[in-house]
């Protein structure tokens, strides 16, 4: 808690043949982070054959999973999965090394592809033909308006026949333009349609060439004339007929594929996540360096991690390999990754920590206080015990529906769970159960305060817990500062904003007791003049600063207001709501009691709107307390994260095959 | 002017200006996150939430709109400032009316913070690590409104009072 | 204070508010609003564009086949999806009808009162293709192989490419803009190489003309983008010149005015005695950093120079995207950076057709970024 993990450094130095095993050990493993080997002696490792094999086979593969997926009888989707994700089967692939995992994968494709391409083919080939009819159909009903036979409309031997539409504006300058090229050589049939002319020009072999430049300038649009004989009409229905012959293809393609989906879909998922993590794998290799015959590697890994890690590779290498572990080095600072650590059930809080950006391996960690100060925050702007009851029952549902998975919504849901018991807390205090829909109802509600008529007194409260927060950040910063070694900022930057505050404190208690004004007086200026001081450090100029940066900590502080804002809009919502379903509660159309109906559907879908629209706004301001106001005192979060080189299975698992 | 112009007034442009604000934010807002979608469903999860940051200036409005009906007796019993006459009733009128307007014009900040919003979406959808920084950003527009609402709140309880 | 005053002022107060605020207010609403779906989209599509690695395992295809396959998993999937045969050619085809669906997907998605600009940009294609083609007919080669099938009128340069005869491409182009500096060329008043200028010069008057007539934002941005595009090319034409020892006079007139360059820079760029010179004295301007870097390189080949001129646009285009992120340069700059990922794509299908290994395609591949 409070630190982030130890890590330590390893430099790894063994033979090229175990290298691919090797990686592979690590990417299953998923504790260490991979850095670039700086070593100009040896040349950068880059992909071989097989894994740039991998890279392809994953794109395509890829394809085959979309067409599959495409054509799965049972979808999925909807609110249930997204509740309760239903657990994957894992199929355990036996890993010997790269070579043979491309050889299984070819084999396998050599199977599967075929069979789904050839499906695939000919549901693309039947699609294009009957968009092929139906545009031939299209061009037919143009044609109808002629009613010409279309072997009129082919061009022969001596004649070219040209059919084509024409702008409206541009058929007479067309028509003159051709007759000054070609004089009375040609004889035209046009139509007029919206915007444009349909025409039918015939034209002497000869004279054709001539033509055509003309017909290029004015853009006539050349329309091919379909197969067939007859009237066009007649032909629509023959058209039609083939229309319906390709749609009744087609539906047994789509049968064809579903088939084929059931039988492949899952083996061509689990080929495509091994053939995904072999290209995941081929990525990392240019941070590693090769002479002929060894290779070298170097990463950070947590410490705690380390002895398992070690024997690991021992094993897999047979004890061929030179491994050095090493604590980090003070001027490594910016290079560590940061890795938090903290107790199971703040864990999931981390969340919102790495949002931001985590902190130095020297720096501290605020997971632990955000933990309980944004949960109060969100408790704090939400304050109703009904809402906070609906939250947390989402939240407990989720929890349990991810329990596996351990996903990004599993730690949403817990810092929603955490949050909500504060929310119910709070609700009690302010005696609010959805609103105030129980005095309404007629009952006496305990409470200490009301939202709504002691606005000022929750401001005023709201005011004084951003102090105490604020309070803590600067301390936070201080200790970590002098804990540095970096005593002048810790002085100038956070000791003046304590004594300030410190201050602040003491002038609302001299309301009281008259004899602390003198001692706040004094605390204050000292925090004064050590805030001055803080901005002359930059230099002259930045004295213009000084007024500025002062009434941006007034505006920090009083930002906190929100906190009272946000509780007054959850109750003024809910009262709104609950005071229009009193005014229809009443509503009778003769013997039937529509008010009563039309309440209960009103007051249930207005709550839980507001309980929507207020958890949204009481989650994002509760963030942004934090990162803005919070953060702002003392936190950094430049550190970099650890981002381990790990393998991502969802359908599939590796087992090394240490024999081999 | 009769006092309860000027009351209901305050109570219609509370509501009525932050709710015109916050649809046209939302507005803009939809527009950008309908786009990122068209392109990658992915998107719709954080183009949502950010689509919905500029709507609380319409709760604002709402509940002072409340607030000042509440104060001024409409709901709820009879309108206490009747007698144009009164000067006290007069500037109690003009109070609510002032408070009423507070919140509606700092509730115009859903405009901007919708056009943060729509750069906000454009952002993640390019890279989804922008998300948070989209929202703060977003949050910080909403500083104006919040100030606006306590503002009026003070002028409505200690101007007037229940 | 009597009543009547109290609510004079009340009043007063009041009309003076809304009328400010609803002034400023439809202002802001009608500048940002109509970007705000478009930029969404565009940014989206943003992310897809290709990365350097997506490039290098490109370049590691070895067969055409391969790579169509390796472009399997991106937006140009469709365009590929029905190629006649595996070769360059076509393959450059299915790119180029990509590119144009970019652009009418931009036609369709952005805002009316800037989709003129795009539409002058998809001309630029018919500029360049109309130029190359006569200058293959000129020359005696087969047009065909220099024409894009990009532009607002494919159907007519197709024919041009076809024509037998310099008259016909004169029938053709017969009521276009391009008519009356065509006739000039084929009265010989002027050679082909100042043909070609005088279609440039044209279209880029009407692209600065454009940018004008815009307001804000749109016109510091698109007013900047063509001023940068005109100053590449006068700078590439003079150097161009210069290498080949050309007088000022000659240069002069196939210079485009409107750039951001000075007059005087101009004077004394033109009156220098070689290429070397020339570039020193760019060395004064916002040009000089980036000709600083490849001056050597540049004084053999001025290609390295034109790449290194397109990707400063690029950059500057870049920046202004952070400016202005609901404003026309999105778009603007996503359709340089589309443009330039379909050029290399394009020459890594060209080298790997050539057979040429994939350590070099990634070297050649990785100067044009």
């Amino acid at each position: 808690m409070f630190k982030p993990e130890e890590m330590a450094k390893i430099d790894i130095i063994s033979l090229g043949r175990y290298k691919d095993r090797l990686l592979t050990y690590l990417h299953e493993k998923g504790v260490v982070e991979v850095r670039e080997v700086d070593v100009k002696l040896a040349q950068k490792d880059a992909p071989n054959e097989f894994y740039r094999k991998a890279a392809s086979y994953s794109i395509s593969i890829s394809r085959l999973v979309d067409f599959l997926r495409a054509h799965r009888k049972e979808a999925g989707g909807g609110l249930k999965e997204f509740l309760f994700p239903p657990e994957k089967e894992k199929r355990t692939y036996r890993y010997k090394s790269i070579e043979q995992l491309i050889k299984d994968v070819e084999a396998f494709l050599e199977k599967v592809e075929p069979e789904i391409k050839a499906v695939e083919g000919k549901l693309n080939a039947t699609q294009t033909e009957i968009e092929r009819i139906k545009a031939n159909i299209a061009i037919l009903e143009l044609l109808s308006v002629l009613n010409i036979e279309v072997d009129y409309l082919k061009s022969t031997d001596m004649l070219e026949i040209v059919v084509g539409t024409v702008e409206r504006d541009r058929y007479r300058a067309l028509m003159e333009d051709l007759k000054e090229v070609v004089g009375q050589r040609f004889v035209s049939v046009s139509k007029e349609l919206k915007d444009k002319y349909l025409l039918v020009l015939v034209f002497l072999k000869g004279d054709y060439e001539k033509a055509n430049p003309v017909l290029a300038k004015h853009s006539l649009e050349r329309i091919e004339i379909p197969e067939g004989t007859g009237t066009p009409r007649d032909l629509i229905i023959e058209y039609n007929k083939k229309l319906r012959e390709k749609e009744e293809e087609l539906e047994k393609v789509r049968k064809e594929a579903e088939w084929l989906s059931e039988q492949y879909y899952n083996e061509t998922a689990f080929y495509h996540e091994l053939m995904e993590n072999e290209r995941d794998k081929a990525t990392i290799l240019s941070n590693l360096v090769r002479t002929n015959m060894t290779f070298a590697l170097t990463g950070w890994l947590p410490k705690k991690n380390v002895p398992e890690v070690v024997e690991g590779i021992k094993q897999l290498t047979e004890n061929k390999a030179y491994i050095n572990i090493k604590d980090p080095k003070p001027e490594e600072l910016d290079e560590i990754p940061i890795k938090l650590k903290n107790p199971k059930f703040i864990e999931p809080f981390e969340m919102l920590t790495e949002m931001f950006g985590v902190p130095k391996y020297n720096e501290f960690d605020p997971t632990p206080i955000m933990a309980f100060t944004y949960s109060f925050f969100f408790g704090f702007m939400l304050t109703d015990f009904m809402y906070g009851l609906i939250v947390g029952i989402v939240a407990a549902i989720l929890i349990k529906g991810h329990r596996h998975l351990r996903d990004g919504t599993w730690r949403f849901a817990h810092i929603l769970l955490f949050s909500s018991f504060f929310t119910m807390s709070l609700g009690i205090i302010f005696g609010s159960y959805f609103g105030n829909a129980l005095d309404l109802a007629g009952f006496h509600v305990p409470r200490l305060l009301d939202t709504m008529r002691g606005a000022l007194t929750v401001l005023e409260i709201a005011l004084a817990i951003g102090l105490v927060h604020m309070f803590i950040g600067y301390t936070l910063g201080f200790i970590v500062k002098i804990k540095n070694g970096e005593l002048k900022d810790a002085l100038l930057e956070q000791l003046s904003w304590m004594l300030i505050i410190s201050a602040v404190v003491l002038f609302v208690i001299s309301e009281n007791h008259p004899g602390l004004a003198t001692a706040a007086k004094g605390i204050f200026g000292a925090g004064f003049v050590l805030f001055v001081l803080s901005e002359l450090k930059n230099g002259g100029l930045a004295a213009l600063l000084i007024i500025s940066d002062f009434f941006g900590f007034v505006g920090n502080w009083l930002s906190y207001a929100r906190l009272m804002a946000l509780a007054l809009a959850t109750s003024g919502i809910a009262m709104v709501v609950n005071i229009l379903v009193q005014m229809i509660w009443g509503i009778k159309i003769g013997p039937l009691s529509i008010g009563l109906a039309l309440g209960v559907v009103l007051f249930i879908g207005g709550q839980f709107f507001s309980t929507a629209i207020n958890s949204l706004g009481a989650f994002v301001h509760s963030l942004r307390l934090h990162y803005v106001e919070f953060f702002g005192t003392f936190y950094s979060g430049e550190g970099r994260k650890f981002e381990p080189f790990r393998a991502k299975r969802e359908i599939s698992k590796l087992e090394l095959d240490v024999e081999a | 002017m009769d006092p309860i112009v000027y009351v209901s007034l305050g109570a219609a442009l509370a509501a009525g200006i932050a709710g015109a604000a916050s649809s046209f934010g939302v507005g803009i807002a939809g527009a950008a996150a309908a786009g990122a979608v068209a392109e990658d469903e992915k998107n719709f999860k954080n183009a949502l939430i950010l689509e919905g940051l500029p709507m609380t200036q319409s709760i604002y409005g709402l509940i002072t709109l409340f607030l000042i009906l509440m104060v001024s007796g409409i709901l709820g019993g009879g309108f206490k400032f009747k007698n144009p006459n009164d000067i006290d009733n007069i500037i109690k009128s003009a109070i609510l009316l002032g408070a009423g307007l507070t919140v509606g014009l700092t509730g115009l900040s859903a405009i901007p913070q919708g056009i943060i919003s729509a750069a906000g979406i454009g952002a993640v959808a390019k890279n989804p690590k922008t998300f948070t920084q989209g929202i703060i950003f977003a949050a910080m527009a909403e500083t104006m409104a919040i100030f606006g609402l306590v503002g009026a709140l003070i002028m409505i309880v200690t101007g007037v009072g229940f | 204070m009597e009543v009547t005053a109290v609510t004079g002022i009340l009043d007063t107060t009041l009309a003076l508010i809304f009328t400010w605020v609803g002034y400023k207010t439809t202002r802001i609403l009608w500048k940002y609003t109509p970007y705000s779906y478009p930029n969404a989209r565009i940014m989206a599509m943003e992310a897809r564009l290709f990365s350097e690695q997506k490039f290098n395992e490109l370049a590691e295809s070895k067969t055409l086949n391969n790579f169509v396959i390796n472009l399997e998993d991106s937006d140009y999937r469709d365009y590929l999806a029905n190629l006649p045969s595996y070769d360059a050619e076509s393959i450059d085809r299915a790119l180029d009808k990509a590119l144009a669906g970019i652009y009418s997907l931009m036609f369709k998605i952005l805002p009316k009162r800037v989709n003129p600009f795009f539409r002058l940009l998809l001309q630029e294609w018919d500029v360049r293709n109309i130029a190359s083609a006569v200058k293959a007919k000129i020359r005696g080669e087969p047009a065909v192989n220099y024409i894009t099938d990009l532009g607002t009128m494919p159907q007519k340069v197709k024919a041009i490419a076809d024509s037998k005869s310099m008259e016909e491409i004169l029938v053709i182009l017969e009521g276009t803009e391009y008519e009356e500096i065509y006739q000039k060329l084929l009265l010989g008043e002027i050679g082909v190489d100042e043909f070609e200028t005088q279609l440039y010069k044209m279209h880029y008057s009407k692209l600065l003309e454009y940018a004008e007539s815009r307001k804000d934002e749109e016109k510091v941005i698109l007013k900047e983008f063509v001023r940068l595009r005109i100053d590449k090319l006068n700078i590439l034409t003079i150097l161009r010149a210069k290498a080949h020892g050309l007088k000022a006079e000659l240069i002069k007139p196939s210079l485009i005015p409107g750039g951001t360059l000075n007059r005087k820079t101009i004077d004394t760029l033109l009156n220098v005695e070689d290429l070397g010179m020339a570039l020193a004295e760019l060395d004064s301007t916002k040009y000089g950093e980036i000709i600083r870097n490849v001056r050597e390189e540049a004084e053999r080949d001025l290609s390295v120079l034109d790449r290194e001129l397109e990707r400063y646009i690029r950059q500057r285009l870049r920046e202004l995207t952070r400016f202005y992120p609901l404003s026309v340069a999105v778009p603007l700059n996503f359709l340089l950076q589309k443009e330039a990922e379909v050029k290399k794509l394009k020459a890594i299908a060209k080298l790997i057709e050539d057979g040429i290994p994939p350590e070099r395609i990634k070297e050649i591949v990785g100067e044009l970024t």
